[in-house]
């Protein structure tokens, strides 16, 4: 079992984290120079936001439908909470700081969690099928209090003028930090506790596992980073109409992380990638682009059911030890077994 | 007076809600499967009804079309791309559901346009008024009730009297036991299916007389609304369906009478978590446990 | 041929029922009294009554559909019981729920094997150690020192337990992939690993071959020993209930028609019949 015992060199996780975060770094630094050298154009740039966004949103659904196991439709519902609530902080608060963008984020994120957990907590007493139809409801039902509250919401015609404090710097740091925490998590023994309810929920009852507080704990944090999410996209689009939050934006979500597999945050991560940046570079392709997300859901789940990457994890440092190792090209271990 | 027409209408609108409702109970109780595409079947009746009419068939033979034609795609979506899944998670199953019914939407809007189109409701069932006393009643509102509780009493009689009612009570308590007595499950699953959707498509032809505009979103809404009152019921329950869509329709009069109209679908939504939050199983339903 | 048993001399105790003359000074680890559970009008476990000792490796027997793996769903709180009272070491177990009976000192593993398929043996394991443990979720997603603290203990326990069943090298497979007698050993591994008092095995020799029995026995031995736990268990192999069993109760219909020590169980008249009869029936 212990590599070092095989011989197998491993890279000590002092220097694994630190390649990382100058990776990170790196990738902001570059990014940063091509937008504000003009290498990009607006457009372009564009793009590069809204994926970050999706990336975000399909992360966090994630967390609820390939970790847990539930099925939850009603993540647009969760991102219209923190969306609106970035708006109204960020319009009350005028001046762009570090300050208040974290405020706007962190406060649109917690109302979200806190959206989460009081619809969880019933919810989650019930079956799959059941989940997916509450929180169907749910998402609707934020929907007309949007459309019914113009005082607060601006109503149908929507929220205007929010500030646009999504910069590629601010998006960025966001998505990377957000999924980081997902991530370590998700590598824990609360992350372990949220995996084997989707394995077998009477198993991990009965094994210590108190089943409701890990589906609340996983619900809220999907809701919270669906939170953020929205404000992100909120201070990306400086216009939030009820529109933007219906169901399809939900199973667009959906499509994304059933695509790159249950499970697997690399996976939502291309998934996401891809399926914004198509439509975005296809015009063509947006005529068609909800009978091929339709058919998409339908064969994956037919013909491939753990999506592209199944419950693969990308692990830079496992690669990294892969190669010292010489074994660059051998048989890949088994998928979900990255620690640290 | 005003009254007495409100809770007609409660009871024009509940009977389909009613009706679709059974669809989804049936199809839940048999293969456990909230079948999303259902709504959107009720859809393609629409515009089955409304291309037939409109290319001057006549309306008798065009509800039968519509009838068939629910049945027909209902049977297929079942073959295509549930039954290999029969094994599969069910949030697999589930999924599968939500892309079917995404498919038949934007199918239909790449054919049809996302546009509104007028429904020939007046060509299925005249548009008269009767006068009873001070209370007058459309053709519409009776001819819905009384077709309603008609397919919901020969439905009842199909599945308490016939060989394949108990045959499908029978897969529905134990699918593996049924199959060991020699049921062919597939078989029982594909006339249930069926059955269903010949429900949707009387539903559709009467929902659409009701609102005579046709789109490829119709279905949606109309379906969520109809898997509320079977869960309301208690999903699996032929009776509950049958409740759990009165009511529904009865709340959503009430509500729209009250002048609330911009708060229907939030209503309708929010008995559906007050009911889950007291009741899981719904008013008829029973709990069923897993087994360790 | 039933092995030596290793009993000490079993003790009556309240006249309910009797434990190992060892534990006679304590207060018993599982006090059953009145059981009883109906399912729509059946009734499946009637009138249970049953005492086991801190240390004591008990039996439960019975032909098939006798209701054995009810009265362990009992126990566990899956199955609300219809009357009768359940003490756990003392204390009832009334309207707790499945994990808080597992922190106060109750594992099992199951019939049908319920591992998590998905992930690693080691996980398995450490999924097992949900006590004990205060640190939070922050804690975790910031790798704060407590995060660093729990890994490594729970790394090093987990271990330390799947080395008792030979499973250490195992321990980043995929608990899926295990041969089938190994699944069910890292059941009985994931079981302890939440420090049991007493431990529940539902038939753990069920498809193994003589020679794995024989090794599932002195583990089974072994574990009692070392842990110091009592152990109860559902199983078929008669050559493993009497080798290693002190007490027995044989369950029928859901009624307890007989308890006793191996040697009486395996004389009794009535057990012998209720065997017979499903062996003809067959």
């Amino acid at each position: 079992m212990d590599k070092t015992a095989r011989g197998y060199r491993q890279i000590p996780v002092y220097l694994k984290y630190l390649i990382n975060a100058v990776l990170l770094a790196a990738f902001l630094v570059l990014g940063n120079a091509l937008l504000s050298s003009g290498a990009v154009n607006r457009a372009q740039s564009a793009v590069i936001l809204q994926i970050g966004i999706y990336i975000l949103l399909a992360v966090s659904l994630n967390v609820a439908t390939g970790y847990l196991g539930q099925l939850p439709l009603g993540h647009a519902g969760f991102m219209a909470v923190g969306a609106y609530t970035a708006a109204l902080i960020w319009k009350s608060l005028p001046g762009k700081n570090i300050g208040i963008i974290v405020l706007g984020l962190l406060a649109g994120g917690l109302l979200a969690a806190v959206t989460g957990m009081i619809i969880g907590i019933p919810a989650l007493r019930l079956k799959g099928d059941y989940l997916a139809i509450v929180t169907l409801g749910f998402g609707e039902i934020i929907r007309v209090l949007i459309i019914n509250l113009p005082g607060i919401t601006g109503g149908t015609p929507g929220l205007m003028s929010i500030p646009k404090h999504s910069t590629f710097m601010v998006v960025y740091i966001t998505v990377i930090l957000s999924c980081m925490l997902i991530h370590t998590m998700m590598k824990s023994r609360h992350g372990r506790a949220i995996l084997a309810i989707r394995e077998n929920e009477i198993a991990a009852e009965s094994s210590g596992v108190n089943t409701t507080f890990y589906k609340v704990l996983a619900f809220s944090v999907s809701a919270f980073f669906a939170g953020v999410a929205g404000g992100l996209y909120a201070g990306y689009t400086g216009i939030l109409t009820p529109g933007n939050f219906n169901f399809m934006t939900s199973i667009n979500i959906l499509v994304m992380v059933v695509l790159g597999g249950l499970g697997s945050m690399a996976g939502s991560i291309i998934a996401a990638g891809i399926l914004t940046a198509l439509p975005l570079a296809l015009q063509s392709f947006n005529k068609y682009r909800m009978v091929i997300y339709a058919l998409l859901l339908i064969a994956v789940m037919i013909f491939k059911p753990s999506g592209l990457l199944g419950r693969y994890d990308f692990s830079l440092s496992r690669i990294l030890e892969k190669a010292i190792n010489g074994r660059l090209f051998t048989k890949p271990r088994k998928a979900g077994e990255d620690r640290a | 007076m005003l009254f007495l027409s409100q809770c007609i209408n409660g009871l024009q609108l509940g009977s389909i809600y009613a009706l679709v409702a059974l669809g989804y109970s049936m199809v839940y109780g048999i293969i456990r499967l909230l079948n999303f595409a259902h709504g959107d079947v009720i859809m393609i009746g629409a515009y089955i009804a409304l291309l037939t009419i409109g290319a001057g068939v006549n309306p008798a033979l065009a509800v039968v079309l519509t009838i068939f034609g629910c049945v027909f795609i209902s049977v297929l979506i079942e073959r295509v791309a549930y039954r290999p899944l029969r094994s599969a998670p069910r949030i697999s199953l589930l999924i599968t559901a939500i892309g079917v019914s995404l498919l038949l939407q934007n199918v239909t809007q790449l054919l049809f346009t996302a546009n509104t189109r007028p429904y020939p409701g007046s060509a299925i069932i005249p548009s008269k008024a009767l006068k009873l006393g001070g209370l007058s009643l459309s053709l519409t509102t009776i001819v819905t009730i009384l077709v309603s509780v008609g397919s919901m009493i020969a439905l009842h009689l199909l599945i308490q009297k016939t060989r394949m009612g108990k045959a499908m009570r029978a897969v529905s308590e134990d699918t593996g036991a049924a199959q060991l007595m020699g049921i062919d499950i597939n078989r029982v699953i594909s006339v249930t299916f069926a059955i269903g959707s010949a429900l949707a498509g009387i539903g559709s032809v009467l929902f659409c007389c009701r609102y005579p505009v046709v789109n490829p979103n119709i279905g949606s809404m109309l379906g969520l609304k109809a898997f509320v009152a079977a869960v309301l019921g208690g999903i699996g329950s032929i009776p509950g369906a049958v409740v759990g869509g009165f009511a529904i329709g009865f709340a959503e009069v009430l509500v729209t009478a009250l002048g609330f109209s911009a708060w229907t679908d939030a209503v309708v939504f929010a008995i559906l978590i007050l009911v889950l939050l007291f009741k899981p199983a719904g008013l008829l339903g029973r709990g069923v446990a897993e087994k360790v | 041929m039933p092995k030596k048993p290793v009993n000490s001399n079993m003790v009556p105790l309240d006249g309910l029922g009797i434990i190992p003359e060892r534990d006679a000074g304590k207060p018993p680890i599982l006090d059953i009294r009145h059981l009883c559970v109906d399912f729509g009008g059946l009734r499946a476990v009637d009138d249970f009554t049953l005492l086991i000792g801190r240390t004591e490796i008990a039996g439960l027997i019975g032909p098939n559909g006798a209701g054995k793996t009810t009265v362990f769903n009992l126990l566990t709180n899956v199955y609300k019981p219809t009357q009768g009272r359940i003490l756990l070491n003392g204390q009832d177990t009334r309207g707790k729920s499945m994990h808080e009976l597992n922190r106060l000192g109750i594992a099992r593993t199951f019939q049908n094997i319920r591992l998590f398929a998905g992930m690693t043996v080691e996980d398995n394991v450490k999924v097992g150690m949900s006590h004990g443990y205060s640190d939070g979720v922050f804690t975790d997603m910031f790798r704060l020192p407590g995060w660093w603290r729990t890994e490594r203990r729970q790394h090093v326990r987990a271990l330390e337990l799947l080395d008792l069943f030979d499973l250490t090298d195992k321990a980043d497979s995929l608990a899926g992939n295990l041969p089938y007698g190994d699944q069910r050993r890292l059941e009985i591994v994931r079981a302890l690993a939440s420090e049991p008092k007493l431990l529940l095995l539902d038939e753990p020799a069920a498809g193994m071959n003589p020679s794995e029995t024989h090794e599932l026995m002195d583990n089974i031995r072994m574990l009692r020993d070392r842990f110091d736990i009592a152990i109860m268990l559902i199983e078929h192999d008669m050559n493993l209930v009497m080798g290693i069993c002190e007490g027995i109760a044989v369950l029928n219909y859901g009624k307890i028609i007989a308890k006793g020590t191996p040697k009486e169980i395996q004389q009794n008249p009535v057990v012998i019949e209720a065997y017979l009869g499903e062996e003809a029936a067959v």
